[in-house]
């Protein structure tokens, strides 16, 4: 008897152990989550472990409420422990592109996981009150609860989130919450009347997040973390494109389709290079065509002229937009330029578009994808860049993203010719991105002109006048040896050229 | 499409759908066949009429709207010729360059791309001109071809040993041996592509009429290409399959009943050469050559008369009568003219003309090869490794000759469907046997027929094909058995009657492509202006 009555004991305080780990691993899968989503990791985190501890604080309060038969309650709480904890990452993952009410969700999960573990505890300590003394009952307790969170703030950074990832993290310590309360319920069967009850429920839950664990992770994870290098914190398949954001302690970057579109610690570089030499060569800018560049970012440049009447954005992609417009960590990226009233999003295929496009613009910024399949090749294509010409002004200044001339130079010097080719003249330039490398552009006009980036606005982070004069000096790595042949729908040569530079480069 | 052992112990069609018809657990696929005209077409053959209404005097009528008669009316158009008019049995112009539609775009339903054309053929590079395909010439004066008409990239791929590979000559795991035999094919082919026979003529040219006479390439035309093969002492399977491949797709000739001179043909007698494109490269558009056929009919619409059967043709001292059958008020009626042009098979001539024995002989020795073309509506499908989804997509031994990607020319990059237009030529029995199986083919046969031969390079097409439709050409082209192209018959046929009398069609053209059509209609309205 003495033997039943301490091997109960050691399992409930093995109970207790679990619980601990787990309630501290649904709080750090919190904090990061929060961190990645929201960014400012000290801020989500301080957060995140306040709510917490307070909820616990209030579970604890909870407990004196709890009467009557308290193990079939610790039972019930523990398989509600699993299942909220559980599905929290995944539910937050989900939830996180409606903005609004993501913070609503995220402090909620977190308040009713540390209200059910601070129900936990006081509860297992009363149940366990008749059967040991009360010190050693409180020594006992509190040295598990103790030894849990030691280990769960171990394992959590250094094996559980590179190994299992965010939502398999959590669903696996569910998985172990709602396993030890199967395991009480059948091991005290005999004093438990709800017992098969109990374990159903337990079985159920079980399955759901052994299925969860199964599917929602090998998409997420087996395709996708294995591809990027940080977590990914949203990611959507349109019917275009798969669209991937993810974050580390420094940056959130912006991947289509496994390339890398921007990262937050240097884009800037990026899009004034791209914007702001082309449009501050146009003598009368108000009309201003941007092709692709969903991301908005590229807008939030060209507002920066005030002169601007009108900023046409045409971007394939409405999930790409809609997510810009949207969510509020890339409103902050972008200066919600997307939602400014200069700017009509237009989602259509840009050739299509073009094709049936009688306006005409004083500048075209075309930051489409790089070439790397055939149906973005044909966005680099003679017959795309003559219907270009046809939607510019005589004065107009077009400026082509064009992937990079160290890694790609047969590629960017192809669609040098490719411009050439249509009648455009051009302007080759490049500059430094880190989180890209060297990275090419090309700017095209129809006619000659002499004042060039003469209306350069104030205040820009990367340009000044000393950086402009050098992006357009080339160093012997990036010249062009040869003339290339002019990319046609027919040839997609570029598509060829890129896919051996990058294949090259990436081996 | 498939190598001679297939072509041997492979199951006749019918015997593929009676089995498909047993398991009936498969979703019907939306659709119909469509264009079968054979219910009116068959009245000239069993109908007998009455006493016809007369239409009234014509200077010229033109009987069939395909390509040579699209192309002679225009030519008497351009030369100012306009008291003609054009009787078409089909509710639309076009013949094997018809097409159709639907709410992703048009579609082909028979001929679907031009070769970049020989330079030498002015007026026909003139017509290309005129249709905005050829922009202008360059300094050199070379054609500039319109690059939105300009097949483009990626355009052939191979389903060869469990891959696609790039181009439709067989490569991807081909022995080095059968490689290099394939090689030496292309050279050889090469070396007949500049011949000069004797005559100072090319030994092989567009049109055909125009190849010289040259003994020494004419007796290519006794022996088949099989048999020429083997004599040159090719005997690569992959090369085999290949050639049989080619001359199903542009005879509808198996390679072992097609003349060796037209199988050459199709390799050697593309020469052009545009300022932006080669001798390989081809022409095409979303409808097909339909897009040519619009062209064509634009300038002669007023002429056309749709919906009319002729029924027959009978010279009388100082005219033609031209019988035909008025579908839309179910009336037999006449045109009086000064001369007729016959612009529709040779079958269909002779019983038109009601010459017994011009019948009997076109029976006896031309062969109207059937053809079947599907049109399946698509959504995005699972792809085999190897190249992307390629303008035409052949499989390696399926008795197709695989599909084309109409959606191709489209410059949306993202279509979430696709027209993909499926070929297959049906040559596995005698023709008028296969002619008499297809009439009974209801379209979920034909569908499960698709479905199978396509399954293997896309397993989930069953469940993404929204929509087939079916075109059943009855009499698609002559086929090129040995002695078609050189023999007496052709020319006889071609020859005119009384100087009222013209023949223009492919089948006496010799081989049924695009061009020969185009001439086929210039050289018969010539001959009228000339007469």
């Amino acid at each position: 008897m003495r033997g039943k009555e301490s091997g109960s004991q050691w399992l409930l305080l093995i109970a207790v152990f679990l619980i601990a780990t787990c309630g501290i691993i649904y709080e750090l899968v919190a904090g990061t989550l929060a961190s990645y989503l929201l960014g400012d990791s000290v801020t989500q985190f301080s957060i995140i472990i306040g709510v917490y501890l307070f909820s616990m604080g209030i579970g604890s309060f909870l407990s004196r409420y709890v009467n009557g038969a308290l193990l079939p309650w610790f039972i019930r709480i523990e398989l509600l422990v699993g299942a909220i904890g559980g599905f929290s990452a995944a539910i937050l993952f989900l939830v996180f592109p409606l903005a609004a009410s993501f913070q609503i969700v995220l402090y909620s999960i977190v308040g009713i996981t540390g209200i059910l573990v601070g129900l936990e505890i006081p509860l297992l300590m009363r149940i366990l009150k008749d059967k040991v003394e009360f010190k050693e009952l409180v020594s006992r307790v509190f040295t598990f609860d103790y030894i849990g969170a030691l280990l769960a703030s171990l394992v959590f950074p250094l094996l559980l989130v590179p190994k299992l990832g965010l939502i398999r993290t959590s669903l696996f310590f569910g998985i172990l919450n709602i396993g030890i309360g199967w395991y009480l319920a059948d091991h005290f069967k005999k004093e438990l009347k709800q017992a098969v009850r109990l374990k159903a429920a337990a079985i159920i839950l079980l399955l759901a997040e052994l299925t969860a664990f199964v599917y929602a992770e090998q998409i997420m994870n087996y395709s996708e973390s294995l591809t990027y290098n940080d977590n990914i914190v949203y990611a959507v398949s349109s019917p275009y494109q798969r669209i991937v954001l993810t974050r580390n302690k420094r940056e959130m970057r912006l991947f289509l389709n496994g390339n890398l579109q921007f990262s937050s610690a240097d884009e800037y570089r990026y899009h004034e290079a791209l914007v702001h030499p082309a449009l501050s060569s146009v003598n009368q800018l108000e009309d201003v065509l941007v092709l692709g560049g969903g991301d908005g970012l590229a807008v939030r440049e060209v507002l920066k002229y005030p002169t601007v009447k009108s900023i046409t954005l045409v971007d394939l992609d409405p999930v790409m937009t809609q997510l810009f417009t949207s969510q509020s960590v890339l409103l902050n990226q972008n200066n919600r330029s997307l939602l400014d009233k200069k700017v009509k999003v237009i989602n259509a295929d840009a050739f299509v578009w073009l094709r049936n496009n009688t306006k005409k613009f004083d500048a075209a910024i075309i930051d489409f994808p790089d070439p790397s399949n055939f149906s973005i090749g044909k966005l680099y294509s003679t017959l795309f860049y003559q219907l270009l010409k046809n939607a510019l002004t005589e004065d107009a200044v077009a400026v082509i993203q064009s992937t990079s001339p160290y890694v790609a130079p047969r590629s960017f010097w192809c669609i040098d010719s490719t411009l050439h080719k249509v009648g455009f003249s051009t302007l080759p330039y490049h500059n430094y991105v880190p989180s890209f490398g060297e990275w090419g552009y090309i700017i095209a006009t129809l006619n000659p002109r002499q004042n060039w980036f003469s209306a350069m606005p104030n205040g820009l982070k990367y340009l000044n006048t000393q950086t402009l004069q050098t992006m357009f000096v080339f160093p012997e790595d990036m010249k062009t040896r040869e003339p290339y042949m002019a990319n046609k729908l027919n040839n997609q040569v570029l598509v060829q050229y890129f896919e051996e530079e990058w294949s090259h480069y990436l081996e | 499409m498939k190598r001679r052992a297939f072509l041997q112990y492979g199951l006749a069609l019918a015997g593929i759908s009676g089995a498909a018809l047993s398991c009936n657990n498969k979703r019907p696929v939306k659709g119909s066949i469509i264009g079968a005209n054979a219910g009116i077409g068959h009245l000239l053959r069993d109908k007998t009429f009455p006493t016809p209404i007369k239409s009234g005097k014509k200077k010229v009528v033109i009987i069939g709207g395909g390509v040579s008669g699209l192309s002679a009316a225009r030519h008497l158009q351009k030369n100012n010729i306009t008291d003609f008019i054009l009787l078409e049995l089909d509710q639309k112009v076009g013949g094997n360059a018809a097409y159709g539609q639907n709410q992703i775009s048009p579609f082909p339903l028979g001929a679907h791309y031009i070769p970049i054309p020989n330079n030498n053929l002015s007026g026909y590079l003139e017509f290309l001109q005129e249709a905005g395909v050829i922009t202008s010439f360059d300094e050199n004066n070379l054609p500039v071809y319109n690059e939105a008409h300009l097949c483009f990239d990626p355009e052939e791929r191979l389903y060869l040993n469990g891959r696609w590979q790039e181009g439709l000559i067989p490569l991807f795991g081909v022995p080095e041996i059968e490689a290099e035999q394939l090689k030496r094919f292309f050279q050889h082919m090469q070396e007949f592509r500049v011949a000069i026979g004797n005559d100072g003529k090319e030994a092989f040219n567009i049109p055909v009429n125009n190849s010289s006479a040259d003994p020494i390439y004419t007796a290519l035309d006794q022996i088949t290409m099989k048999d020429w093969l083997q004599k040159n002492n090719y005997n690569s399977e992959y090369l085999h399959w290949y050639t049989n491949y080619c001359t199903r797709d542009d005879f509808g000739t198996p390679y072992d009943q097609c003349s060796a001179w037209a199988g050459i043909h199709y390799f050697a007698a593309r020469k052009g050469k545009g300022s932006n494109a080669g001798y390989s490269d081809v022409l095409t558009w979303p409808e097909g050559n339909g897009f040519l056929i619009k062209h064509l009919e634009s300038s002669v619409k007023d002429n056309i008369q749709t919906g009319c059967l002729a029924t027959q043709v009978a010279s009388s001292e100082k005219a033609i009568l031209i019988n035909y059958f008025d579908t839309k008020d179910q009336q037999l009626k006449q045109w009086e003219a000064e001369s007729c042009i016959l612009a529709v098979p040779q079958f269909v001539a002779a019983r038109l003309l009601q010459n017994k024995v011009r019948e009997d002989s076109i029976h006896q020795d031309v062969q109207y090869v059937p053809w079947m073309v599907a049109n399946l509506l698509v959504n995005s499908l699972d792809e085999k490794s190897g190249v992307t989804l390629s303008w035409d997509n052949v499989i390696h031994e399926s008795k197709s000759l695989g599909y084309v990607n109409a959606t191709q020319q489209l410059l949306d990059g993202h279509p979430t469907k696709r027209n993909l237009t499926y070929y297959l030529p049906l040559t596995d029995k005698e023709v008028r046997e296969e002619r008499k199986s297809i009439e009974k083919r209801t379209h979920p046969e034909w569908v499960e027929i698709i479905m199978k031969d396509l399954e293997r390079v896309h397993p989930d097409i069953r469940e993404k094909t929204e929509e087939v439709t079916i075109q059943i050409w009855g009499h698609a082209m002559a086929q090129t058995k040995p002695g078609w192209i050189f023999g007496n018959l052709r020319k006889s046929l071609s020859e005119p009657i009384n100087k009222s009398i013209y023949f223009a069609h492919t089948d006496i053209a010799g081989i049924s492509i695009f061009e020969e059509g185009f001439y086929q209609g210039i050289q018969a309205a010539g001959n009228i202006l000339k007469a």
